[in-house]
């Protein structure tokens, strides 16, 4: 009992979230909890506003109301390059890597706030140990390398941030289904190395498959919050997002 | 914003707005009755157009009256009117540079290259004298003044197409530079390529005398401009309808999806060189005719009455008036023009004529000699950089413009990282008090 | 910058050694606009006036100092080192300053409204020295010693030498800072995404005042040097050596260093050979810089070097 209590210690929170475009209302009033040593899947149609909510969380965009508590730090006051400094890293939508850079390269900035180079040269080989493929591509400029490749190297670039919570948007996105299957099973290896993980996701099976906990958005709301396996049963998510 | 406003919002407020000082002029309007309509839909929408319009109508009748009650050495009415007339000027290009900025989105700062190609080409058009390379006068036939016009609206458009044809594929600032570059070498061809001869300037007959049901008029009278003014105007009204018909067509329309998002519209299947084209000819074509009225208004022309100065004077009236606005850019053309000739130089004159100031030992003795009209400039880059950051939407705001000068509407690559700048933007951007805004004409 | 040269090809070659010198200055100011485009593309408008307030500004010193003749051994390389410590420090801080108050405003507006408002401050800064100086040319006290390398009748002068070999070193110093720096690194990722470089750490507000600072420091540099070769101070020089300098950049590819640097010297160049060889060629040779802007944009906009950017419209 006591363990379990620990095991949901609170990593990250948005409470009562609300932001805007100029006048359009895209999240309204989010609550989102992400608990230490998780994965929790945030799944949403598009433009639910899946996005929005990491933008938020990373000082990208202002909440007009609520607050983002990292560790019982609130971030919504930070810039984004103070927040990152706090344990906390995005992968962006759309791989959005450096692609006039070399694949090492886009790996040093992944490293950007550290300044040993021993450190950052472990940190290369350990992403290298991973993400094989990338280790042969080390020289390349990224730009020129494949989607999945891409992908790799974003995931690769986040973890050189050494984060205690790593969140993705749409990791899979664009993907091939072998190439999904790699995606989930390597941020299933990364949580196993203490790495707490908030995921967006499209592909809601493979999301629940893999994540503790879920949240559904439509609309810019959180209408869902349960147990990954409940969601997989319910019959809004089944409808809406499993194909029946 | 359709939610309630935060306090952060309240607390971005501009100082004069939560001293209440517009609110409680705009109150006084509402609440103030006459012939049973509020103060202030006497001074809002169309009635100030009708107004103004009105004035201007009747402006040489209102001037030769002021002359029973104002002293004429100042107010001498014919030199009212020539600066009226210049003004109007100012205000055809105005309008010429609101359809390629306001209108299309296109940054060009070499206008005053399409004024100067109307000034010559009414000079040599009506006059009939070209020069040959070894500058010997060449008698061409001569056209009338009338012809001149349409001619010079042709040629100004041409040169329009020639110099955006392989430019408008660039992205906006290049095309910035090449007109400036532009608006800089014709100067220099005009000086230094014999055929122009214009290193010695130009003589430019005065507009023409025509007979009509009502008698003569006589349109080059230097000793009462009343026939040209009244042509100026018509030619102003007949550039403003033309605005608003090209503003409501399907060009008009494709110009805002450009405006709004080049890459959409040109994948909704906009041909973006085409619309811009158009949008550049059509706007040097009104230069061209600006610079018809210019040379026969100003009768000698030389090369060097056409600096990058004059681009930038109409390109600041279009962001003081409000880039897009029709009303928005003739009042700032008129503003700019009244600041320039009169403002500063009544304060030179007074500074100048002072006699507590004459007196060496007053502490601001040294203002006895501070032309404003150096300074001219350095107000007008202070105006051009003030709007831009602090309303540049202008005096009178397009609606549509407006939006997008916010950043509503556009594209996500577009919002920058800095979300506090995001903030302080729709903290000012409350709506307007009902006496501002003269509404979109 | 004078032709003394009395055969056919002694007067080539002359001109190009003049076209050289000049075009390590169009070269260090290319790199500012290069380098600012590069990461927020923005064409700096008064950057060529950033220029020209190093060039006031040491003027204003030299005189302060008596300085009105040539000075020889240790006390001519500290009177250099001193200019262009202050050409850089003044043109440098400027440009920051500009981009705070001016650009930093607007960096979420429409692409139109950074431009008119760099327009405003060029203006500005043009006026302001105008009002300050005065509107007609001032001669430059021009300390650097007379003389050089005598090769048949060509001369190089020492002043030439100096500009080129010190612009290089700082050519290959900015190379060391963009691509081995911390700074440089936070720089190119900036350039490329910046919302991406700040998902990174990098702190886009400072990365983005200093790259206006390296660009403001070339300038000071380039404004210092500009004014021992050719020595009269105008308040809109910078109007036209911006132009000037701005098309090198173009030449080069914009957002290119490279380019930036060999686009300079070709503009030099070819200037010089255009004044040199065509007739009224002073006046004429600055159509021949504006046409080659026109040609390149229209037929190759990415460059002679070609590093085509990507086009975030
Ligand atoms: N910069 C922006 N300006 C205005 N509206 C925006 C901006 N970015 C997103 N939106 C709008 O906000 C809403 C939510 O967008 P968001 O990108 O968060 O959706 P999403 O759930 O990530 O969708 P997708 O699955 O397609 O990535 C959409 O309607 C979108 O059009
Ligand atoms: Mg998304």
């Amino acid at each position: 009992m006591v363990g379990k209590l620990k095991a949901l210690k609170s990593m990250l929170e948005l409470q009562n979230i609300n932001t805007f475009y100029g006048p359009s209302h895209v999240l309204q009033d989010m609550t989102i909890k992400v608990n230490q040593g998780e994965i929790v899947c945030l799944l949403g149609a598009n433009a639910a506003g899946k996005t929005t909510t990491m933008k938020t969380i990373f000082g990208l965009v202002k909440p007009k109301e609520g607050k983002v508590i990292f560790k019982g730090e609130r971030l919504d006051t930070l810039k984004t390059d103070q927040i990152i400094k706090k344990g906390i890293i995005l992968s962006p939508e759309g791989r959005r890597v450096f692609s006039r850079m070399t694949v090492r390269e886009n790996l040093e900035m992944g490293a950007f706030m550290f300044s040993s180079t021993t450190q950052i040269a472990e940190d290369i080989d350990k992403v290298y140990a991973l993400f094989p493929r990338l280790k042969e591509r080390d020289k390349q400029i990224s730009g020129t390398m494949s989607g999945g490749e891409q992908q790799m190297l974003a995931i690769g670039r986040a973890l050189m941030a050494r984060p205690q919570l790593l969140c993705l948007d749409e990791p899979s996105l664009g993907l091939s289904p072998i190439l999904v299957q790699t995606v989930f099973d390597t941020i299933r290896k990364i949580r196993q190395d203490g790495v707490t993980i908030f995921l967006v996701e499209q592909n809601a099976f493979m999301a629940l498959n893999n994540a503790d906990r879920g949240y559904v958005l439509q609309s810019g709301k959180i209408i869902l919050e349960d147990t990954a396996q409940n969601l997989l049963k319910n019959d809004t998510v089944r409808a809406a997002y499993l194909g029946g | 914003m359709s939610a309630s406003p935060s306090h952060f919002q309240q607390k971005m407020q501009n100082p004069l707005k939560s001293l209440g000082i517009r609110k409680k002029i705009g109150d006084f309007l509402n609440n103030t009755k006459f012939l049973n309509r509020s103060l202030s839909w006497y001074v809002t929408g169309w009635r100030v157009g009708v107004f103004w319009g009105l004035i201007a109508l009747f402006l040489p009748q209102l001037l030769n009256f002021s002359t029973n009650f104002l002293d004429q050495t100042y107010f001498a009415p014919n030199i009212l009117l020539l600066d009226a007339i210049l003004c109007g000027i100012y205000v055809m290009l105005a309008l010429g540079l609101n359809i390629v900025v306001g209108y299309a989105g296109l940054l060009d700062l070499g206008y005053v290259a399409f004024f100067v190609i109307g000034s010559y080409t009414v000079a040599f058009a009506t006059s009939g004298i070209i020069r040959n390379i070894h500058s010997q006068v060449v008698n061409i036939p001569a056209l009338t003044f009338w012809e001149a016009i349409p001619l010079a609206a042709l040629i100004a458009g041409f040169m329009g197409v020639l110099l955006g044809a392989p430019t408008l594929r660039l992205r906006g600032d290049y095309l910035a530079i090449v007109t400036l570059g532009f608006g800089e070498i014709v100067p220099i061809v005009i000086k230094d390529v014999p055929f122009f001869y214009g290193a010695l300037g130009f003589q430019v007959p005065p507009a023409p005398v025509v007979n009509t049901p009502f008698g003569q008029v006589d349109f080059g009278n230097p000793l009462d401009f009343s026939a040209f003014y009244y042509l100026t105007l018509a030619v102003i009204i007949l550039i403003v309808m033309f605005n608003i018909l090209l503003r409501n067509s399907s060009i008009g329309r494709a110009w805002i999806a450009i405006r709004e998002d080049e890459l959409a519209a040109s994948a909704s299947g906009v041909n973006l060189v085409r619309i811009k084209l158009m949008a550049f000819g059509l706007g040097a074509a009104i230069g061209g005719i600006g610079g018809v009225f210019n040379g026969v208004m100003t009768s000698s022309i030389s090369y060097d009455q056409f600096s990058f100065q004059v681009s930038i004077s109409v390109l600041i009236m279009i962001v003081l008036g409000g880039i897009g606005s029709i009303p928005g850019v003739i009042v700032g053309a008129i503003l700019l023009r009244f600041i320039d000739v009169y403002v500063i130089s009544t304060i030179s004159n007074m500074l100048q004529t002072n006699t507590a100031l004459a007196n060496p030992s007053n502490p601001f003795h040294f203002l006895v000699s501070f032309n404003l009209n150096t300074t001219k400039f350095l107000i007008f880059g202070l105006v051009l950089l003030l709007m831009i950051i602090l309303r540049p939407q202008g005096i009178i705001p397009n609606k549509r413009r407006q939006l997008e000068l916010k950043g509503v509407g556009l594209a996500p690559e577009e919002l920058s990282v800095i979300g506090e700048i995001e903030r302080e933007e729709e903290g000012s951007s409350a709506p307007p008090e009902s006496v501002e805004g003269l509404g979109d004409i | 910058m004078f032709v003394l040269a009395s055969t056919t090809s002694g007067i080539f070659i002359q001109t190009m050694v003049n076209g050289i010198t000049l075009g390590a200055v169009y070269a260090l100011v290319a790199l500012g606009y290069t380098i600012v485009y590069g990461i927020v593309e923005l064409i700096n408008f008064a950057h060529g006036d950033v220029f020209m307030w190093s060039t006031a500004i040491t003027l204003v010193v030299l005189n302060s100092m008596h300085v009105s003749t040539a000075v020889y051994g240790f006390a001519l390389i500290g009177l250099l080192l001193l200019m262009i410590v202050i050409g850089a420090v003044v043109s440098g801080t400027l440009n920051v300053a500009i981009e705070r108050l001016a650009y930093r405003p607007l960096r979420k507006a429409p692409r139109l409204a950074p431009l008119i408002a760099a327009i405003g401050v060029s203006f500005i800064l043009e006026n302001i020295a105008e009002l300050w100086l005065g509107a007609s040319g001032i001669s430059y006290p021009d300390f650097f010693p007379n003389g050089g390398i005598v090769l048949g009748d060509v001369t190089i002068q020492y002043i030439d030498l100096v500009v080129v070999v010190l612009t290089v070193v700082l050519m290959y110093g900015l190379n060391v800072l963009v691509k081995s720096t911390k700074m440089g690194k936070a720089m190119r990722a900036t350039a490329q995404d910046p919302e991406a470089a700040a998902l990174m750490g990098v702190d886009i507000n400072q990365t983005i005042s200093f790259a206006f600072l390296v660009g403001g420091v070339l300038a000071g540099v380039a404004g210092v040097f500009y004014s021992l070769v050719i020595p009269v101070y105008a308040y809109n020089v910078g109007f036209e050596l911006g132009l000037i300098a701005f098309t090198a950049a173009v030449l080069g590819g914009i957002g290119n260093i490279t380019g930036a640097m060999a686009g300079g010297f070709l503009i030099g160049i070819i200037k010089a050979l255009a004044t040199n060889y065509l007739p009224n060629g002073s006046d004429l040779s600055d159509a021949v810089v504006f046409a080659i802007l026109v040609l390149v944009l229209a037929l190759r906009p990415s460059g002679l070097l070609g590093q085509q950017v990507p086009d975030k419209v």
